[in-house]
């Protein structure tokens, strides 16, 4: 077995667990979460509020995401891990929804699975649901604009929002932990040189797959597609 | 059912308030983070440990097969504090208490997982989502996790038969048609997912369906006896490690 098949096994999604991060720095990360999950969860009360019948859409949404990231994901170097599922959730339900979808997601990981933890999920929340789904959906939608190919900037979103994610676990994980002699810059370099061991070739198959999902459900769902906004009616009609 | 929470609708402990529970397992996860890793982490697992295979009666296989998930992260992520990178002797070498680092971070994670752990296995999330509303969390939020919650279960049930199913087809012999079949696991959890959500919301319409959904809670008292017994165990733990921390080197 290789270093990077035994990091991937022991490792398998890599959310900070539980009592890792010192009392101080878990409770700023959940500070610094806080307000987008407020602007998330003003975002779902209002879309609740206008189309009540979205409350069981919303909850089909979040669980997909849940399942999505309980898939065992072939990685590119031959071993397996689990997709975040943040980039297709992202393109399909937007950054703001995914920030709640997230957090609860995160909340039945601790609890169900015992993956990440509670004094951690601020944490884990702002790398997973907040920065990941951002940064993917950012690049997704700067793509389509520049009227790249919808494909392409799947691929895009769902390997940047898979990266970000693990740089700012990185980054939140150095500024816990700073090496002795070079301080935050070194310690970040360890945890990234670590993670990138593992999480680059997973990006990658993230990113592959997501592409691969995205171009089932075209065939198989252009309507729900259509209504989530990831398919311009217009443009269908064009293409057509 | 996941593992987790089958165990925690059998546990001893079901019918307990979950305020009384969250109080003694989100304390003793808060004392191995807030008290020093030694001597009060080891302190606080041993205390954990006893009431988890103890009075909650969870099985040590199934709280092993929990634990060593979070252990694992903690493993890889106190394997860098043993080195220092830019060092005079070299580009990366053993930092200066580094093992006794890692081994606190270690003492400390594997604490702190067994509180949230005891929570888990004898409190199942479908009794903590419906009084979160109590707590302040908005319903419209509340009612999407339950949706969730509820929908998850089915989904992962459909996800496994799908790939026992993908299996018999010799769907996974060969990486190509891993990738496909694994592409179309995802696309069908999407569909069923929509499918599912499709059918309960016509379901809930013709029964009157507003926007609200309303669950029956089991009517819980909060013991005093309980808390008052959580109170004494977490004062005596903080009372122990600051002595402990005195006598031992």
């Amino acid at each position: 077995m290789s270093i990077h098949e035994v990091l991937e096994r022991v490792s398998p999604n890599m959310h900070i667990a539980e009592g890792y991060l010192p009392p101080v720095h878990a409770a700023a990360w959940s500070v610094a979460a806080a307000p987008f999950v407020v602007h998330g969860v003003r975002a779902l009360s209002r879309e609740v509020k206008a189309n009540p019948e979205s409350t069981l859409l919303l909850g089909a949404s979040g669980a997909f995401t849940f399942v999505l990231s309980a898939l065992k994901l072939p990685s590119v170097t031959g071993s397996c891990s689990h997709p975040t599922g943040t980039g297709l959730g992202a393109i399909l339900f937007r950054p703001p929804i995914m920030a709640v979808l997230g957090t609860i997601t995160l909340l039945f990981q601790a609890l169900l699975l015992a993956h990440g933890g509670l004094t951690t999920l601020g944490a884990n929340v702002f790398s997973m649901a907040i920065v990941g789904p951002w940064a993917g959906f950012g690049v997704y939608w700067l793509l389509r604009r520049f009227d790249v190919p919808l494909m392409v900037s799947v691929f895009a979103g769902a390997f940047v929002a898979d990266l970000s994610t693990y740089c700012v676990t990185s980054v939140q994980l150095a500024l816990a932990f700073p090496d002795p002699g070079s301080g935050v810059v070194g310690a970040l370099a360890k945890f990234g040189g670590i993670f990138a061991l593992t999480q680059i070739p997973l990006a990658v198959s993230e990113g592959l797959l997501t592409v691969l999902v995205m171009r089932l459900l075209m065939q198989s769902s252009k309507g729900d597609l259509a209504r989530l906004g990831v398919l311009s009616a217009k443009k269908e009609a064009v293409a057509r | 059912m996941l593992p987790i929470d089958a165990a925690a609708h059998s546990s001893r402990w079901r019918r307990r308030h979950p305020g009384e529970k969250a109080v003694l397992g989100f304390g003793l996860t808060a004392l191995a983070v807030c008290l020093s890793p030694w001597p009060g982490a080891p302190l606080v697992a041993a205390a954990t440990l006893a009431v988890l295979l103890g009075p909650a009666g969870v099985a040590p296989r199934q709280l092993w097969r929990a634990w060593r998930i979070p252990l694992g992260f903690c493993v890889t992520g106190a394997v860098p504090l043993l080195f220092q990178v830019g060092a005079e002797g070299g580009l990366v070498t053993l930092a200066p208490g580094g093992p006794a680092a890692a081994g606190q971070l270690l003492l400390r994670t594997s604490a702190a997982s067994l509180g949230v752990l005891l929570f888990a296995f004898t409190t199942p999330v479908s009794d903590v989502l419906p009084r979160l509303v109590r707590a302040g969390v908005p319903a419209p939020v509340v009612d999407v996790a339950l949706v969730m919650y509820r929908i998850s279960f089915l989904l992962l049930d459909s996800v496994r038969r799908i790939r026992e199913a993908q299996a018999a087809r010799l769907g996974l012999t060969t990486r190509a048609a891993t990738w496909r079949s694994l592409a179309g696991l995802g696309a069908t959890a999407f569909v069923r997912a929509f499918d599912r959500a499709a059918r309960l919301q016509s379901g809930l319409a013709g029964r009157g369906y507003d926007g609200t959904l309303r669950v029956l809670v089991p009517r819980t008292a909060v013991s005093r006896r309980f808390l008052g017994a959580t109170g004494a165990l977490l004062a005596g733990l903080v009372a122990l490690t600051l002595v402990l921390e005195r006598l031992l080197p």
